[in-house]
């Protein structure tokens, strides 16, 4: 009998590569936009979208969350550009890889703001969460990484008994019995 | 209305067409002012409309000057649900606070939260002001009534 029924591939999981993509844009929130950042119209599934000058495009990880999921290896590209290191915490609980940072309030060039977020990735079952490795790079970008395949991934399958509970007592013999005794 | 050739919706939506026909099809095709959403200048669409009329006219009220003089906030907040913003006003300050759970996307669970501060003009009350959540994720707050046209 094979060990599951729901593959580690589930939908809350980082392997789950079915649907999901690899890029995801988007990732600063809180943006002011000036008049002229925004660019003409286009149509994106039927709708009128207007990209912004402030996203970076295609291909570039400014402003996205990337994951790389390789044979030997488990890595996520994450921008923090919004944040200094020091506001920036990386963490694992059990299977999760926590990226969580918030700033104070501070001025930028459209006035005050103040900002905080938490992603959490999940881990591939095969990822150890100790091996997890961090580093921020000059322009904002966290990388994350883990060796994978460090761990044995034998499927522990347990049978569980099933018990048969007595019948409830039929209501009618109760009624009769009831009626005999007195 | 027939010499009107609807070639795609972008270039010509088809609410705007009365507007067509007073201007120039080229000249409609990239003014932003008439699409369905306020682009990088916002004019005013009776304005817009109205531009065959005589140029003494139009130079008096040119719409880009009365933008300028008008208060008015862009904010990228395409992550969140209307219901996720708050906009409150506070002793001369507008604050706009955006917050979102939990939730699930396509690399795992995300939450966010952000407060921005703004400077009001003096004078400017909540009641003035006005917002719009476009869907593509703009939040424009800016004055209800722009003081250059009293």
């Amino acid at each position: 009998m094979s060990g599951r029924s729901v593959p580690h591939a589930h939908p809350a999981t980082a392997e789950y590569e079915f649907a999901n993509p690899s890029r995801l844009g988007e990732q600063r929130f809180g943006e002011g936009l000036l008049p002229e950042d925004i660019l003409t119209p286009t149509l994106y599934h039927g709708y009128y979208v207007r990209p912004r000058a402030t996203q970076a495009g295609e291909g570039s990880r400014a402003g996205a969350s990337e994951l790389r999921l390789s044979e030997g290896k488990f890595q996520a590209f994450l921008d923090v550009s919004h944040f200094t290191p020091d506001e920036v915490t990386v963490r694992t609980v059990d299977n999760l890889l926590e990226v969580s940072a918030r700033h104070p309030q501070r001025l930028d060039r459209h006035g005050f703001v103040s900002r905080e977020f938490c992603r959490t990735y999940v881990l591939p079952a095969d990822v150890d969460p100790w091996r997890v490795r961090a580093a921020l790079s000059h322009d904002g970008i966290l990388n994350l990484e883990a060796p994978r395949g460090g761990r044995h991934l034998d499927t522990e399958v347990n049978e569980v008994y099933i018990s048969l509970l007595p019948a409830p007592p039929d209501p009618e013999e109760e009624e009769e019995a009831a009626s005999v005794e007195p | 209305m027939a010499k009107v050739i609807l070639r795609h919706l972008v270039e010509t939506p088809v609410r705007y067409e009365e507007q067509f026909e007073a201007r120039g099809l080229e000249d409609c095709r990239l003014d932003h002012a008439l699409y369905a959403l306020p682009g990088p200048t916002t004019v005013d669409l009776g304005k817009a409309g109205a531009a065959p009329a005589p140029p003494v006219d139009s130079a008096a009220e040119m719409p880009p000057q009365r933008g300028e003089s008008r208060f008015q906030i862009l904010l990228d907040v395409v992550q969140f649900l209307p219901e996720d913003i708050i906009i409150q006003t506070f002793e001369g300050w507008l604050l706009i606070k955006a917050q979102h759970g939990t939730r699930m996307d396509e690399h795992g669970f995300i939450s966010r939260s952000f407060t921005r501060q703004y400077k009001l003009p003096d004078g400017i009350e909540t009641k003035d002001l006005s917002a719009i959540l476009c869907h593509d994720g703009i939040l424009v707050v800016e004055v209800k009534d722009p003081a250059g046209t009293q």
